[in-house]
């Protein structure tokens, strides 16, 4: 298991450093400062979803009292450089690129797109100029679905593209694919579709620029995954050398994938900050955030299953289309990510895919948390529908075709190794739990009475890290970096290019460094949010508890081994037989001779030690993620379908889960029950809607509904004995996977309460009129055929 | 603009504003009072929360000129100190929110409801807090009622808060 | 989303109110609760010139009880309505919709009043008042008039309140003894405005149903009582056939409108399901108040 020195705080619910400022209403988020001489900023934003700009008149905001500039998209064209999305650019996407102005000057591509700033003195008075930009535009038809715009007659939503099909359609294979579906037994066809939703943090994106013009430095305070992404991002539009600018964060209202890099507001405002030299401010307020800040998940599948008559799933051939929405970031790069996970842990022999990406007239398509959710979707949902035309148990059929755990370890048919993997101990533990056989007689008595239960199982893993990748193949990301410095006061530093908006970073590492480097807990400090003074990091792809776990645990140990080689010289005694506990420096057995920490620090901080001893206490420390391992687990509801309201009750929600070794368990279950909570929010509540001609319907919260406290059922969550991969490090990340197996798991349960309707379900969302409208149309479908109904209804009574 | 005085944690704060100026945005920006979050600023998410003359309201949909006169407790107010109070104490013992945006308007909410109804039972609490919008985990309270921490609201309820 | 410029008014009298409007007109908004107004005016959906705030005319609030009529101050918080004893002993069906109005805290500054006023469709006061036959009271310069609840709804956010006239008060009759009332909602989440809702009153006589009331919100831009259905259950025995035919004549001449929540057709078929369900809680409840 993981090797750490003491294990005080490691495995502990230790409470969190962060929570007494934020429960004392002293927490410190970008709207919450202010800065003298500020401004604020608003955007004039576009009413239709496509577009040509014909004319942009500001001349009767900019003589509003108050208003101190507007900069319309040819302005804004004028001071800044045309360049890729920073996040586009370190992950290397393929594919034509489109081509945009920062803010929209000849054309605008979706309801809300930014078309001037005003920058004013309130952000009451910058709206309020706002209203009094006359913009001219002419209405282009709106390329409003992917269907549209594969079409290729469709208007091209960008000129230099020539069509609307950014991710030209491709096609991978992995193994026998034509082999295995002629030797199948069964080959079964289903087309599903995963709905637009969002991220929607409770803080939305917002910052603020401040150009100092007598240094020509820029610093932003911004809500940010990253400094060092957002000071890429900034300092290439704004054409400089990112040591021209400084990107600040504290603390950060939520992201789950949203803020990372700079938008174009974002740029916008740091332009305008440049141009005016005064610092501007801009938070967006929810109607922008949920209009325009960027939406997730839609993609549509095409499924061909390659299956035996016992329930062995052989093969699977997938075509996908993915929608990105207009201003393509990451979107295209999503069905990559896809394909590779798409086995999970079965033993799938082959896999055919392929996918295309198209640009529509919609908000767009940008990471929320487990971008690739989808292939756990499909998997898990294709599965759920193979048990049922083949009359088996849904966990009998997973449990058949979970790839064993040997050594060496089974390989994913995409080239991943399954290392680790206790996908099976999972399913296990959800039915030692769980009592199905019990279930299944409540149901059924329950159903001769007219309710309807059901219950849903999906089992998912995550490269969080994922096994050990082959050498260099990491790129940016595939090393953690951080510096730990023992301070003269005795406090441990860590300087970490974490950026937690949620995660509690500053007290899961320390913890860690705590164990490792031997002081009590509050003697360690987490630095973060400086891009002067941090190392390189992003907090996202659930990296953070493997990477920055590692990368702590052995800096804290390379830093230790430094602090005793001048505590050697102090004490006299050889460094092997010292050790630190509670801040203190002893010899092993000898507590007479014991020194605190901060003595060592002060003594070598004096310049008493000649050149031949090093006495920085400073280490500069990376990891490459050792081992590394999946995380994983499987979920299981008990849903009730009020069959004549269509309302769906959680009854119950269960989650086995295997990250690893656990840094704090009570931070672990806090993950895994906010991506549960979205899981439950995308079936049930969530859908970002757009009409036909590109109207945007979801725009307050009123039409965007987010799950609460009675929609969230009690979670029960048990954790996993983990196949420990690594002598030091087995932390593995823990933050997407309950977003990734929830929805799965809920729409499983829902089709199992319906099965006595003989209804399947091919989609995600299911808000109480849908799931009418399936038993409804089940029951026109039925009504031309009653030999099947009756053989089905038959079947799901057994 | 209208001068107005708030009695606000206690103390008469005066400023000037505008008839539009919402409660939330007094608080945050003229009293620099920016423990109360602007979550959305139609009513629905319960972010800006605080409690007026005793009852949890909604701040961003009050003006602050309807505010003069009237007691107002921000989130600042209950820990004058820096020491939290009982309900606090219990939210942070059971790690029960992650970013902490929501948070203030959850305390304000369950402050002014459990202050009124001491013996409200799980169901009535979840109702009480369902106008208060959390995403980063099951939303707040709830938490204490998955684990042996639950005893943290049962030692609330025995407190007079 | 910040809220446009207006010229503030804070009149401390009826009268003086009264004066505004009759001044300014529709050019005039009223600010009682603001828990409706003030999001459309955040989201800059309305820009009145003027916006007339009545939360200082103290003498609009108050329940009190006459004659076996109840009188609600138009400014009445819903809090203060949900917490007074005499809306509990006199108006069951009003007592049982008020907690399902948002959240607490819209509750503590919205007034029974404003929602009235304000007439979304979806809204659970304005269906109780037309349950109920209610009578709305407004003043002018010109004087009172009383508009019975059938009359004061008159479209979408539309009300028979002239632009110089603000509602004062609203008066419901005391239930019957033997009424059974529910008031149940298909919303998506709790304290949203329903998809559909229902306000269900039953008086039962010996047994049998001598009075009926069933008043939707969300199948129609305004309030809708479903009469045939009332017509069919008063003189009958309280059973489950009689509640099903009661639904199927309450849903059936239904054209609801469709929005992202739900289709025409769902809030059509939910409709029905609601006045099964509300008949027999009411008829359920109404041996209770006997």
């Amino acid at each position: 298991m993981t090797q750490i020195a003491a294990q005080r705080y490691t495995g502990s619910s230790v409470k969190r450093s962060e929570d007494l400022r934020i429960l004392a209403g002293a927490g410190r988020y970008v709207d919450d400062i202010k800065l003298p001489g500020m401004l604020h900023a608003a955007f004039v934003r576009s009413p239709l979803a496509h577009g040509r700009v014909l004319a942009v008149d500001a001349s009767a905001a900019r003589s509003l009292p108050g208003v101190v500039a507007v900069l319309t998209g040819a302005d804004l064209d004028d001071m800044t450089v045309r360049g890729p999305d920073p996040l586009l650019a370190m992950m290397g996407g393929g594919g034509p690129t489109a081509e945009y102005s920062l803010l929209a000057t000849d054309k605008v591509r979706l309801v809300g797109d930014p078309v001037a700033v005003v920058i004013a003195e309130s952000r009451y008075l910058a709206e309020d100029g706002c209203e009094l930009v006359d913009v001219d535009y002419q209405d282009l038809p709106a390329v409003a679905s992917a269907t549209a715009a594969l079409d290729a007659s469709s208007t091209p939503v960008f000129a230099n593209l020539g069509n609307n099909i950014i991710g030209p359609h491709k096609r991978s294979e992995f193994g026998d694919v034509a082999g295995t579906f002629a030797a199948a037994d069964r080959i079964a066809e289903f087309h599903l579709d995963v709905h637009r939703h969002q991220n929607v943090p409770m803080e939305g994106r917002g910052c603020i620029a401040s150009y100092d013009s007598d240094s020509g430095l820029l610093t932003m305070y911004a809500a940010t995954q990253s400094v060092h992404i957002t000071r890429m991002g900034v300092a290439a539009c704004l054409g400089v050398a990112p040591e021209r600018v400084r990107v600040l964060a504290g603390d950060i209202g939520g992201s789950f994938g949203l803020k990372i890099g700079a938008s174009r507001e974002e740029l916008a405002v740091a332009a305008a900050s440049r141009a005016l030299g005064r610092p501007v401010k801009w938070v967006e307020d929810r109607s922008e955030n949920l209009t325009v800040s960027g939406q997730a998940r839609e993609e549509s599948f095409d499924v061909r299953a390659a299956v035996s008559d016992d329930g062995d799933l052989l093969g699977l051939d997938v075509s996908m289309v993915i929608d990105t929405g207009a201003y393509p970031v990451m979107g295209s790069m999503v069905p990559s990510i896809i394909e590779a996970m798409l086995p999970g842990p079965y033993k799938l022999a082959a896999l055919g895919f392929e996918s295309t990406a198209v640009v529509t007239n919609k908000a767009s398509y940008i990471a929320y948390r487990g971008p690739w959710a989808s292939e756990t979707f499909v998997r898990e949902r294709v599965l759920d529908l193979l048990a049922k035309d083949l009359g088996l148990d849904p966990f009998e059929i997973r449990l058949r075709n979970v790839a064993p755990r040997t050594s060496p370890p089974a390989m994913m048919v995409t080239g991943r190794p399954l290392t680790g993997v206790t996908t099976r101990e999972s399913l296990e533990r959800l039915t030692q739990v769980v009592d199905v056989p019990a279930f299944r007689r409540r149901q059924a008595a329950e159903r001769a009475r007219g309710r309807y239960l059901g219950i849903g199982v999906a089992t998912f893993i995550e490269a969080a890290p994922g096994p050990r990748a082959p050498e260099g193949s990491g790129g940016a990301l595939g090393q953690e970096s951080m510096r730990l410095r023992l301070a003269e006061d005795g406090i441990v530093m860590l300087f970490t290019g974490q950026m937690p908006h949620g995660q509690g970073h500053q007290t899961t590492l320390a913890q860690i460094a705590a164990d490792e480097f031997g002081v009590p807990f509050e003697q360690v400090r987490v630095v973060i949010g400086d891009s002067d003074v941090v190392p390189f990091g992003l907090t996202g792809g659930s990296r953070s508890a493997t990477m920055t776990g590692g990368v702590t645990l052995h800096g804290a140990r390379q830093l230790k081994a430094k602090v005793l080689d001048v505590a050697a010289l102090l004490i006299e005694a050889s460094a092997q037989d010292l050790e630190i506990t509670d801040g203190q420096v002893a010899v092993r057995g000898d507590p007479d001779s014991a020194i605190p920490v901060a003595e060592v620090a002060r003594q070598a901080a004096s310049g008493r030690f000649g050149a031949d001893v090093d006495a920085t206490l400073e280490v500069e420390a990376t990891f490459d993620g050792g081992e590394g391992g999946w995380s994983g687990g499987s979920h299981c509801a008990i849903v009730e379908v009020d069959v004549e309201t269509g309302i769906v009750k959680v009854e119950r929600y269960v989650a086995a889960e295997d990250c690893g070794a656990l840094i704090n368990p009570a931070v672990v279950e806090g993950q895994i029950r906010g991506g549960i909570a979205q899981g439950i929010g995308a079936v049930l509540l969530e859908r970002s809607a757009y009409d036909q001609d590109g109207n945007y319907q979801s725009a307050t919260f009123m039409d965007y509904l987010l799950p609460t406290a009675c929609d969230i059922p009690r979670m029960e969550i048990e954790h996993l004995q983990t196949v420990p991969l690594d002598a030091d490090v087995n932390f593995r990340g823990v933050g997407e996977g309950g977003m990734i197996v929830a929805p799965p798991t809920l729409v499983n349960a829902i089709e199992d309460a319906l099965a006595p309707f003989g209804v399947r379900i091919y989609e995600q969302h299911l808000p109480p009129a849908r799931i009418l409208e399936l038993i409804a149309q089940q029951a026109d479908d039925d009504a031309d055929k009653p030999v099947a109904l009756a053989e089905r209804r038959s079947r799901s009574a057994a | 603009m209208t001068e107005i005085t708030v009695n606000v944690n206690g103390a008469p704060r005066t400023a000037s504003v505008e008839a539009r100026r919402t409660l939330a945005d007094f608080l945050r920006d003229d009293l620099d009072l920016t423990g109360t979050h602007v979550g959305c600023e139609h009513g629905v998410c319960g972010a800006c929360t605080v409690i007026v003359d005793g009852r949890p309201v909604r701040s961003c949909l009050m003006l602050a000129v309807q505010a003069a006169g009237h007691d107002v407790t921000t989130i600042e107010g209950l820990a004058p100190d820096g020491v939290l109070g009982p309900l606090q104490q219990a939210m942070r013992d059971s790690h029960s929110f992650q970013c902490g945006f929501c948070t203030p308007g959850f305390v304000m909410q369950a402050t002014a409801f459990l202050g009124a109804h001491p013996d409200a039972g799980e169901q009535e609490i979840r109702e009480a807090l369902s106008g208060n919008i959390c995403r980063c985990t099951k939303p707040t309270w709830g938490a204490t009622y998955d684990s042996d921490r639950g005893s943290a609201l049962h030692r609330l309820q025995r407190q007079a808060l | 989303m910040k809220l446009p410029d207006f010229s503030y008014e804070a009149p401390a009298t009826v009268a003086e109110a009264i004066a505004l409007l009759a001044e300014y007109q529709d050019e005039a908004s009223l600010l009682a609760g603001g828990q409706s107004l003030i999001p459309l005016l955040a989201l800059r959906l309305t820009h009145p010139a003027v916006l007339v705030d009545i939360n200082g005319l103290d003498e609009l609030s108050g329940v009190s009880v006459t004659d076996g009529q109840v009188t609600i101050g138009a400014l009445t918080r819903e809090y203060v309505a949900e917490e007074s004893e005499t809306v509990a002993e006199t108006l069951p069906l009003l007592a049982s919709a008020l907690p399902l109005i948002g959240h607490e805290a819209i509750r503590s500054r919205g007034t029974v009043g404003g929602s009235l006023a304000h007439a979304d469709p979806a809204a659970e006061l304005p269906a109780v008042a037309r349950a109920l036959d209610a009578e709305l009271v407004v003043r002018s310069q010109s004087g009172e008039r009383v508009i019975p609840a059938a009359e004061w709804f008159e479209g979408y956010l539309t009300t028979a309140r002239r632009p110089d006239e603000i509602l004062v008060e609203v008066r419901f009759p005391v239930a019957e003894p033997g009424t059974g009332v529910a008031f149940q909602e298909i919303a998506r989440r709790h304290g949203d405005f329903a998809m559909v809702g229902l306000a269900t009153s039953l008086t039962l006589t010996d047994g049998t149903i001598s009075d009926a009331r069933l008043a939707f919100s969300g199948v129609a831009d305004i309030p809708v009582r479903a009469a045939e259905a009332e017509s069919l259950l008063v003189g009958q025995q309280p059973t489950g056939e009689l509640f099903a035919e009661a639904a199927r004549r309450a849903a059936a001449p239904l054209d609801p409108p469709a929005d992202l929540h739900g289709s025409s057709d769902y809030r059509k078929k939910v409709a029905a399901t609601l006045v099964r369900r509300g008949l027999q809680a009411a008829a359920d409840n109404a041996h209770e108040r006997h």
